[in-house]
């Protein structure tokens, strides 16, 4: 596809691989297109690591929404990401938050929410779209966020080669998952043990884990959605929240944690551990050792930022899609479509 | 079946000065104590390579699983329906920018076989890759074919043959700051050696039948002038063949040497004729200038070389990708590339698809070629894989997934073919050369950017 070569390095790329499990999920979708949005990074690469068409198809639902804030590496122009679906793993089942807002139809009868995507072939397979996201980066250009099972990214590892290019493009892994520095087992942990042990195991870049222990610390408040997003009549993401639980409620931010971090790591709304190393024990407990040279931290939450954090969350998720400059020339893409 | 004492080796060859002609798969090669038994043929691999993709509106069947009725591009293969295989969504990723900019029709062609985004060329820092770094010499991958060449080449005379129809300049920028390297070849033996295809027919011809130790330049030219056919030169070797096998051996033997001397006519005659429909291209001499006799010169020598036993592995590339050859012999005097940039204009949609089925419509002849040689008790065709395609799907909008993609055969048995099998987005077609070199008996974890098998293929 015609694409001018790039002589200055762009924001870092965002590849948001997740289970849909939460409303957090849609929420961290939502700050990662308005960040997007802001040119503060660029989301390249969408994947769910549940097998479930639904969960596919909302995440490209809320793709079509921000299209004109899409810069993909894939895409061109308004177009949305493919979206990378798992095949198999422990989490199939719809989600209310998901599946509710797919059923929404306009007043003409039409659904409210189009998508590209019908059935599995539609969806892209994992490894290979964020693979290739990888590889229209500039090396060490690429934060990966992962909110669910490793499944996903454990199959990225499996392709040849991976650690060289992984190590070359990828600047930082931040999962949103276990408990730190050590305690019960986690659930995103738990749905595939083996795969987050070798994650931590293997994977050649330094990793930030979000850990249960910041889970309910901060909340999304339930009065942004009426209030923030009323500029949209119909905004998925809203739709999400309100049918993820009774409304008014305040929906957990985990995922939006991991997300911030991703983003804006420099604006210290959150701590972070000195170095060591994350293992993933048997029963999927998982433990943190400190050590000098450890590739591996995790977050802290720092009750003082408390109200900027939930400031950024409501201005940044609740912002209005940006339209981006087009690819190839306006006029041309007019003809394309005739 | 006619058996003698001792069974005729696969590797036979009729010698003469100056010639070896490999034989082509005869009852008399099976041994005695296998009555009864399956024989084992040997399973080919080719790749086919048509640049600048298709007007995919007329090559995609709008269902899946069964082939039935098959779109205009497709309908020269209708006969072919239970040979064949279409594959969707499949994903030539290094064909993409990746933030270098112009060059698909390079990257297209260039690590169309090997899964690698091939690197720019020129020293100059502008045409550095994508970090800026400069790199001066050409880079792509080693291709799938010369992955299973270097592990079976040895049971052939030729571990693999690279065949051409068009354009052989290895030097210079071609794309963008691509190197010439990348747009006109198809098979590279490692990730700085291409192999050049062959493009003169009698090039190929010389190099599939003679014999180079025994013949001086003298001696070969002195053949050529007195239009001598390398036939004559084993007719001694052939009487002797003659009393070891029986009559239906003789009729496939008659056949086969029928069908080389056939190719050697159309090459003298075209050598005499040496015309050209574009006096503006390259060509070596003696190059059929129409696209149809070149194609069916240079694919009847790979069928050969497969009946013959001559090589298991062939790419054929069967234009320059980027190619702007005209036409004219289907009413279509302007140049390939240039109607691909069709901007949806229907006059030049239409001309770019006409391109297309013309290029089906020879191969399908080849096909029927490959379909009449009996091996026991499959076809030529079924003891082979074959793959059709590009590079590049929308020659407009220079895209590089969902690429057309036809297998044909059924590898001896391994591919099960008829059916329309459409994979995930985003599915490498590296995925599709690991299962074929499994097809092969060449066993691979990973290959280029391929995330695995496909399974559904042999299912």
């Amino acid at each position: 596809m015609f694409q001018p070569r790039q002589t200055e390095k762009p924001p870092v790329g965002i590849v948001f691989d997740s289970a849909l499990s939460r409303v957090d999920d849609a929420l961290a979708m939502a700050l990662l297109y308005g960040l997007d949005g802001k040119k503060e990074e660029r989301l390249v690469s969408v994947s769910i690591s549940r097998a479930n068409l639904k969960a596919a198809i909302y995440s490209d639902v809320v793709g079509r929404f921000y299209a004109g804030a899409v810069s993909g590496a894939i895409g061109f122009g308004g177009r949305t990401l493919p979206v990378g679906l798992a095949d198999s793993g422990a989490l199939k089942d719809d989600q209310a938050f998901f599946a509710k807002p797919l059923l929404r139809s306009t007043a003409d009868g039409n659904p409210a929410y189009p998508s590209d995507i019908h059935n599995d072939l539609d969806t892209a397979e994992v490894a290979a779209v964020i693979r290739n996201a990888l590889t229209a980066q500039w090396d060490g250009n690429t934060i990966i966020v992962v909110s669910g099972p490793a499944s996903n990214l454990a199959r990225v590892l499996a392709a040849g080669g991976a650690k060289d290019w992984i190590q070359r493009k990828v600047k930082l892994l931040v999962f949103t998952g276990g408990r730190f520095p050590e305690g019960p087992t986690e659930s995103n942990v738990k749905a595939d043990i083996e795969s987050a042990r070798r994650l931590f195991a293997e994977w050649p870049t330094p990793i930030v884990a979000c850990g249960a222990e910041m889970d309910g610390l901060v909340s999304y408040p339930g009065s942004s959605i009426e209030k923030d997003f009323a500029w949209s009549p119909a905004h998925p993401v809203a739709d999400a929240y309100k049918d993820g639980g009774a409304m008014p409620y305040d929906a957990p931010v985990w995922a939006m944690d991991s997300g911030l971090y991703a983003v804006r790591p420099q604006e210290g709304y959150f701590k972070v551990s000195d170095a060591g190393t994350i293992a993933v024990l048997d029963d999927g407990r998982t433990k943190f050792t400190p050590s000098a040279g450890g590739k591996h931290r995790y977050l802290i939450f720092d009750p003082a930022q408390k109200e900027r954090i939930v400031k950024a969350y409501t201005e940044i998720a609740s912002a209005k899609p940006v339209e981006r400059p087009q690819r190839i020339p306006q006029k041309q893409q007019q003809q394309q479509k005739k | 079946m006619t058996l003698t004492r001792k069974a005729l080796a696969r590797r036979t060859f009729l010698r003469g000065v100056g010639t070896a002609i490999g034989l082509p798969f005869l009852d008399a090669m099976v041994p005695a104590f296998s009555y009864g038994k399956t024989v084992e043929t040997p399973v080919r691999m080719a790749f086919v390579y048509v640049p600048i993709g298709a007007i995919m509106e007329h090559w995609n069947p709008s269902y899946t699983g069964q082939l039935g009725e098959l779109p205009r591009i497709l309908k020269p293969m209708e006969p072919f329906r239970n040979d064949m295989m279409l594959l969707g969504n499949l994903t030539h990723n290094g064909g993409r920018a990746l933030l270098d900019g112009g060059g698909d029709h390079a990257r297209a062609t260039g690590g169309y076989l090997s899964g690698v985004q091939p690197k720019k060329i020129a020293e100059d820092a502008s045409y550095g890759d994508r970090n800026g770094h400069s790199v001066a010499a050409i880079k792509a991958g080693i291709t799938a074919d010369q992955i299973v060449a270097n592990e079976i080449g040895g049971k052939t005379r030729f571990a693999s043959l690279e065949v051409g129809m068009e354009d052989a300049q290895q030097a210079g920028n071609c794309d963008s700051g691509y190197s010439c390297s990348y747009t006109n070849n198809l098979a590279w033996r490692s990730d700085n050696q291409p192999l050049p295809p062959t493009l003169d027919p009698r090039t190929l011809f010389e190099r599939l039948f003679g014999d180079d130790g025994d013949l001086t330049p003298q001696a070969r030219n002195r053949r050529n002038l007195y239009r001598r056919s390398i036939l004559d030169y084993v007719t001694e070797d052939s009487k002797k063949l003659e009393t070891r096998i029986g009559p239906s051996d003789r009729a496939k033997l008659d056949q086969y040497m029928t069908s080389v001397r056939e190719v050697e006519v159309r090459i003298q005659q075209n050598e005499k004729d040496n015309r050209q429909i574009d006096p503006g291209m390259e060509k070596p001499g003696g190059t059929p200038g129409d696209f149809a006799e070149h194609f069916k010169l240079q694919s009847d020598m790979i069928t050969i070389a497969f009946q013959a036993d001559l090589t298991r592995t062939v790419t054929f590339l069967v234009g320059r990708e980027g190619s702007n050859r005209p036409y004219r012999e289907i009413g279509v005097p302007e140049g390939h590339h240039n109607l691909t940039h069709h901007r949806n204009n229907p006059e030049m949609i239409e001309k770019v698809a006409q391109i297309n089925c013309y290029h089906m419509r020879t191969f399908a002849a080849w096909m029927e070629k490959m379909k009449s040689h009996q091996e026991g008790d499959r076809t030529l065709l079924d003891n082979s894989m074959i793959v059709y395609g590009s590079g590049i799907a929308d020659g407009n909008r220079h895209t590089h997934e969902d690429l057309p993609t036809m297998l044909l055969g059924s590898g001896g048995g391994f591919l099960k073919p008829g059916r329309r099998v459409i994979y995930k987005r985003e599915t490498p077609i590296c995925n599709l050369y690991l299962t074929m070199m499994e097809g092969m008996g060449v066993h691979r974890e990973n290959f280029g950017d391929a995330t695995g098998h496909l399974p559904e293929l042999t299912a």
